[in-house]
């Protein structure tokens, strides 16, 4: 028999490939499957803005905003996403400061922002309205605010004064406020206090409510002394007060009205720019038994909204309070989301396309309902008693949701708004300062 | 993105760790197996090989395995102490966050009640928001915010006591203590080791897999020889890698400091 043949190197080569080969072909699925290296795959995502003032006078209120809206983006990206993709936040500073908001806001946009969320003072919203419109983004808005304006594209998720004043002065006027006779207007000098107002008094001129203005007063953003401005209340014989005061300063105004002694049973104060957030810098002796009129309070006594309140409390703190414009707030991101399926793309023409197919959602306030024709959405008028424990007694709610009106004809004649068609109708041009 | 830019090889961190570990043993191997086959031939052409070369070339190649096997081991150690520093910045953080909260939680209230909440906000922001970006090499920057937030409203705070005064310094001094800290963590989210010395162990892994090129001894011998310390290579370089950035790859801080304060924030 031949001795075996040494193998020569091109045999151990070729040997050597073949096991090579048949090793990778072996081991290569379950080493590298999918030929991804076993990497997880990373969530494509779409980037949101948020304005909000994290820093200075509003800040303690804003914050809120941005932590309602944050948590309702992660509850969307927890079930999944929006059209496959994770949404992420882009929340910059705007530091309460007005001309910071058309910067930050160019700056989300930038940053490929498909909506942004945000603004609290009607200023801010001014402010960037420009930038929107020239982006042709949507902002969804979620502050109560004044009315009388209209853009395509901005989401208004906040009252009206026909959701939030009008009401107010038909429950003072009734049995349940007291059948009130002397109105004392006191606001913040600012574009929501005046123009609220404003509505207020030709509401009442028109109206057959038997309550009058007697007395009408302002003070810049952030005054803290209010104790000349509760004399007049005094000396003018009102015998209720609507309080348009914005901020900090309604810690001034409560302090000054409890050392004036003024009985909230007797000149009840019903304030539109107090919730909870606010009632937590204030001391509950000063403010208790005055009222506030809102679309929603966190002792709203329903299922949907205690598992609302327990959610967000469990994801930021115990000692943590829900409030009106969180309700709203949380409100815009869903019914975003709801547009944006409906859409089925992130285009703001999609979307706003989406809108007149008629979006509605259940919030912990209620349903609410986007109307294509305002970009407003519909709701509640409720009415709260301060209580002691920072909380609100609620001694009065709308029967149904009320439907929005930027331009209440009492106050802007002539003047509409319908999207679905041909936009806003000029009526005459109005003065709200003239006659101040 | 520039091959030789550190962020350019980060998606290298999501490979996992044991995948990743065989990825850079089959490259090494894989290297000494494909020179063996295409470089060795031509080498051996410039070596005579006599009976004592393969003892000349185990001496060199003794000597050169010593001084690389050093700096091996010196980059190993230098890239631990960066993520061992990173780690201490994050627990010295954390740490100043906790007795920062309890500071705040002494003052009157609704002032403490605003502070701490401000604080969790922190807390949550690092644990949701900051530790993923950290974990893709990026730096956060919405923690600024959220610590301005609070630097802000403790500001508003007006002492009205001497104990208060006393507790407010404190709570300054404990404030600055915490910005240092969280500066410093977010110095090491990119800190790594220099692309120098990267330059210098790669060209030391190849001039060491050259050496064993040279060896005269059966083919089949070789690759299995050669193969072993090519392998050992990969693997020592997949742990340097591994350490190199703080918070990237399976040996990374986590973020247990903030979760375990936060928890502790929750039940307070």
């Amino acid at each position: 028999m031949p001795p075996a043949a040494r193998p020569t190197r091109r045999d151990a080569i070729r040997g050597g490939a073949a096991a090579t080969l048949a090793a990778a072909r072996a081991l290569a699925p379950a080493l590298f499957a999918g030929c991804s290296l076993g990497i997880p795959p990373r969530a494509k995502t779409v980037t949101v803005g948020m304005l909000h003032s994290q820093t200075g006078p509003l800040a303690m209120s804003a914050t809120s905003l941005r932590d309602i809206e944050l948590h309702a983006i992660e509850g969307i990206n927890a079930a999944g996403g929006l059209l496959g993709r994770e949404i992420v936040a882009l929340a910059p500073d705007t530091r309460s400061k007005v001309d910071l908001f058309p910067k930050r806001a160019r700056q989300v946009l930038d940053a490929d922002a498909v909506a942004v969320f945000g603004c609290w003072t009607s200023a801010s919203r001014k402010a960037v309205l420009p930038v929107f419109e020239a982006a042709k983004t949507l902002l969804f808005y979620p502050v109560q605010y004044e009315g009388n304006e209209s853009s395509p594209s901005v989401v208004y998720g906040g009252m009206v004064p026909n959701q939030q004043i009008l009401p107010t002065l038909d429950w003072l006027a009734g049995a349940a406020g007291g059948f009130r006779k002397k109105l004392f207007l006191v606001g913040s000098d600012y574009v929501f206090p005046r123009t609220a107002n404003y509505v207020a008094k030709k509401a009442l001129e028109a109206g057959a409510r038997g309550l009058k203005v007697v007395g009408e007063e302002y003070v810049p953003l952030g005054d803290r002394d209010f104790s000349g401005l509760v004399r007049k209340i005094l000396d003018s014989g009102a015998d209720c007060v609507l309080n348009t005061v914005n901020g900090d300063s309604n810690v001034g105004l409560f302090a000054a009205l409890a050392e004036a002694k003024v009985d909230p049973a007797k000149i009840p104060v019903v304030s539109t720019s107090i919730a909870e957030e606010e009632l937590r810098s204030i001391l509950p002796a000063q403010v208790k038994g005055h009222y506030a009129a809102g679309c929603y309070f966190q002792s709203l006594d329903t299922p949907a909204n205690q598992s609302w309140v327990e959610g967000f409390r469990r994801e930021f703190g115990y000692d943590r309070v829900t409030d009106d414009p969180m309700e709203p707030a949380w409100c815009l991101v869903h019914l975003w989301k709801r547009a944006v399926e409906k859409a089925g793309s992130f285009d703001t023409a999609a979307i706003r396309q989406a809108f007149c197919e008629g979006l509605e959602f259940d919030g912990p306030g209620g349903r609410v309902r986007l109307d294509p024709r305002t970009q407003h959405t519909t709701k509640y008028f409720r009415l709260g008693r301060i209580r002691s424990d920072r909380q609100f007694d609620i001694v009065h709610a709308s029967p149904e949701p009320i439907a929005p009106d930027p331009y209440p004809q009492v106050a802007f004649p002539g003047w509409s708004v319908d999207w679905t068609k041909d936009g806003v109708t000029r009526g005459p041009e109005v003065d709200i300062h003239g006659d101040v | 993105m520039h091959p030789f830019q550190p962020e350019s090889w980060y998606w290298l961190y999501d490979v996992p760790p044991f995948r990743l570990s065989l990825l850079f043993v089959a490259v090494f191997v894989g290297f000494y197996w494909l020179g063996s086959i295409i470089v060795r031939p031509i080498l051996r052409q410039f070596v005579k090989y006599t009976a004592g070369s393969n003892d000349i070339i185990g001496y060199v190649l003794s000597c050169f395995c010593v001084f690389y096997g050093l700096l091996l081991g010196l980059i190993a150690v230098t890239a631990y102490q960066n993520v061992s520093e990173a780690g201490a910045n994050v627990t010295r953080e954390a740490s100043a966050l906790s007795a920062l909260y309890e500071d705040v939680s002494r003052y009157p209230e609704p002032h403490a009640q605003n502070l701490r909440w401000l604080l969790r906000d922190y807390t949550r922001y690092v644990i949701k928001y900051a530790w993923p970006l950290q974990q893709r090499g990026i730096v956060p920057q919405e923690g600024a915010i959220r610590a301005a937030a609070f630097y802000d409203r403790l500001l508003e705070f007006k002492p009205a006591t001497p104990p208060e005064e006393i507790l407010h310094a404190e709570t300054l001094r404990q404030f600055n203590t915490f910005l240092e800290a969280r500066q410093m963590r977010l110095y090491s989210v990119n800190s790594s080791l220099p692309a120098s010395m990267w330059y210098v162990m790669i060209l030391g892994a190849i001039l060491n897999i050259a050496i064993c090129w040279l060896f005269d001894m059966r083919f089949i011998t070789q690759l299995m020889l050669g193969g072993i310390l090519a392998a050992y290579l990969g693997i020592m370089m997949h742990l340097i890698f591994d350490m190199n950035q703080p918070f990237l790859g399976d040996v990374s801080i986590t973020a247990e400091p903030f979760e375990t304060l936060y928890a502790r924030m929750e039940d307070a």
